[in-house]
């Protein structure tokens, strides 16, 4: 959907086109000047020394701990509203709580965390319109 | 404004929203995620998953997504939510305007029955038939007067239960009782009535554009009478090969006297069946068709955008007069189909897609290499559509441009489509509704006889 939408004038798109690029490689500063305008993107110089590298190794090899990470989607179409009191990223919930709803045709259709765990992320601000299967809230279950 | 549909009706919408500087909002299901109508509209929503009646048929998403989006009306495409004339008072509830005519008249015109006393009295003409009949007495009576074959047929019936065909007078009784008492069997209702049988009849439709000020012009007829055993359509022209100027007229004429009379608004088409110069009401579809283009070839309108300018309370620009025929149009649906399997629709990924393209040609397609044809939805990928200065110049052209084509990755219905337009009988214009199901049926003789020339 991007590229077929997006302006050849919007910057925010652009910066971010570039910053996916950049992304990708492994420089540490890009400009692009065109038409009087200038895109930077850099990020801080890492020192990759053979130390670093091994401890890098080291660590992938080490098993990471699993953590269990659901994805609360919307079931319908309609506005996106934090419940009252609203829920933060951070907060612990100690079992199934009604952390916000989806507003359709007048009806508020709650969104429950279905059990306990701490919300990881709120993917929505309140007010937002949300389509169906849209991500809300991602739970650690821990 | 928003999109209720999918596939290549979706586009076409879109595109002339485009073009009238509209800005619109798709709606898709999960199983749709990467089409074409998607990433060409302003904004899309998804509205649940692939089975329909979870999405396409998902009346709250819908105007929620209308809602949300802040759209003031909704373009219903055709199948899906066109003709449902309860979604459509749900958006005028909404403050939505559908696009289409008044839910009252989508209703009317739904119901067979009331269609066709509709159109009686508006002076059409329909099939030559009876009420309920009372007695084998008054069914002989009403035989003898509308004249053999003739159908007896269950007021409550369905799907071929309740119907005979009464060839001879001799056959009247036994058929009368016949199709009474499997009605009663199936339906607790044995009310039979009698209708002429048609044999063979062609399918001719008149297009209609009326605005919401009682201004009504037609847009020609086209003859869609090329149609699978399961009578759907498969190749469509405009004009009809095959009619008499007065029966054309005449045509022409009834199909305004029945709008005026409905009320109709938005663009509509009248089916009718026709035997010889002899033409009968069938239905009315009140939506636009799949078929649309090979009149918008023909008259050099947007019938498509007509609608949306109806909708919005504006005149039709222009009186009959001001309309003329040009040339000829034809369309070839491509159908994701095993025309050797009884025209068995089939899913899969469109591994290379290739359209024609060159003069007088117009390809309608949401498909393209790489793409997805899922099990959910009809199995039409695509209309060909190709114009000429005459008949014979347009079924050059339409070879030409099937030829060009070239989809892998699933059966089409390419090749049949060459068959029949190689027909001398295509070729001639002289063709009827039981004309491909014939060309079937010798196919597969053929078929079945070189397999057997070969095993032995």
């Amino acid at each position: 959907m991007s590229d077929v939408q997006t302006p050849p004038g919007d910057i925010a798109a652009r910066v971010r086109r570039l910053v996916e690029a950049f992304i990708e490689t492994d420089l540490i500063r890009v400009r692009i000047e065109r038409d009087g305008e200038r895109i930077e993107v850099g990020r801080p110089p890492m020192r990759q020394d053979h130390a670093q590298v091994a401890e890098a190794v080291a660590l992938a090899a080490e098993p990471v701990p699993v953590r269990n990470v659901e994805l609360i989607k919307a079931d319908l179409v309609g506005i996106f509203r934090l419940s009252r009191p609203a829920p933060v990223e951070g907060d612990l919930l100690e079992g199934d709580r009604e952390l916000a709803y989806v507003e359709a045709l007048g009806i508020r259709n709650p969104v429950r965390s279905r059990g306990a765990g701490r919300i990881a992320a709120i993917l929505c601000k309140d007010g937002d319109a949300v389509d169906y299967g849209r991500p809300l809230f991602e739970l650690d279950r821990g | 404004m928003l999109i209720a549909n999918r596939g290549e009706i979706a586009l076409r919408i879109n595109r002339a929203c485009q073009e009238l500087g509209v800005k619109t909002v798709a709606i898709f299901s999960e199983a749709d995620r990467e089409s074409l109508h998607v990433r060409q509209a302003d904004e899309a929503f998804c509205v649940g998953p692939g089975p329909v009646a979870r999405s396409y048929l998902n009346i709250p998403n819908i105007i929620s997504t209308a809602l949300v989006t802040g759209c003031d009306a909704i373009h219903p495409g055709y199948g899906f939510m066109a003709e449902n004339a309860r979604f459509a008072s749900i958006c005028a509830d909404h403050g939505i305007v559908f696009i289409g005519p008044k839910p009252e008249v989508i209703a009317a015109m739904g119901d067979k029955a009331t269609a066709k006393r509709v159109m009686k009295e508006a002076g059409v003409a329909t099939t030559p038939g009876t009420d309920i009949l009372a007695s084998v007495d008054e069914a002989r009576k009403a035989a003898s007067k509308i004249g053999y074959p003739v159908l007896i047929k269950a007021t409550a019936g369905g799907g071929g239960k309740g119907m005979r065909v009464v060839e001879r007078p001799e056959d009247l009784e036994r058929s009368f009782h016949g199709a009474s008492s499997e009605a009663e069997a199936s339906f607790k209702d044995g009310r039979v009535y009698m209708e002429k049988l048609i044999r063979d009849p062609r399918h001719i439709e008149v297009q209609v554009l009326a605005d919401e000020f009682g201004n009504v012009v037609h847009l020609g007829e086209r003859d869609c009478s090329v149609q699978k055993p399961s009578h759907q359509k498969l190749i469509e022209e405009a004009p009809a090969p095959a009619l008499s100027d007065k029966a054309r007229r005449a045509l022409h004429e009834m199909a305004i006297k029945a709008c005026k009379h409905v009320k109709y608004s938005n663009a509509g088409t009248l089916e009718f069946l026709a035997d010889g110069d002899n033409v009968y009401f069938m239905e009315m579809n009140t939506r636009i068709q799949v078929e649309h283009p090979v009149t918008e070839m023909v008259y050099s309108v947007d019938l498509v955008k007509e609608q949306i300018r109806i909708a919005s309370g504006e005149k039709l620009g222009y009186a009959q007069s001001d309309l003329a025929l040009r040339g000829h149009a034809i369309e070839c649906r491509i159908n994701a189909e095993d025309a050797s399997n009884n025209f068995a629709p089939e899913a899969g990924t469109l591994t290379k897609v290739v359209f024609p393209g060159g003069p007088g040609i117009r390809v309608d397609t949401h498909v393209f290499s790489g793409a997805q044809v899922p099990p959910y939805y009809d199995s039409m990928i695509a209309k060909i559509v190709a114009f000429g200065a005459t008949r014979d110049a347009a079924i050059a052209r339409m070879e030409r441009a099937l030829r060009e084509t070239v989809i892998e990755g699933v059966h089409t219905t390419i090749d049949e489509c060459l068959v029949i337009l190689a027909t001398p009988e295509f070729r001639a214009g002289n063709y009827n509704i039981g004309f491909l199901p014939r060309l079937l049926e010798t196919q597969a003789a053929d078929a079945a006889l070189a397999a057997a020339a070969v095993t032995a």
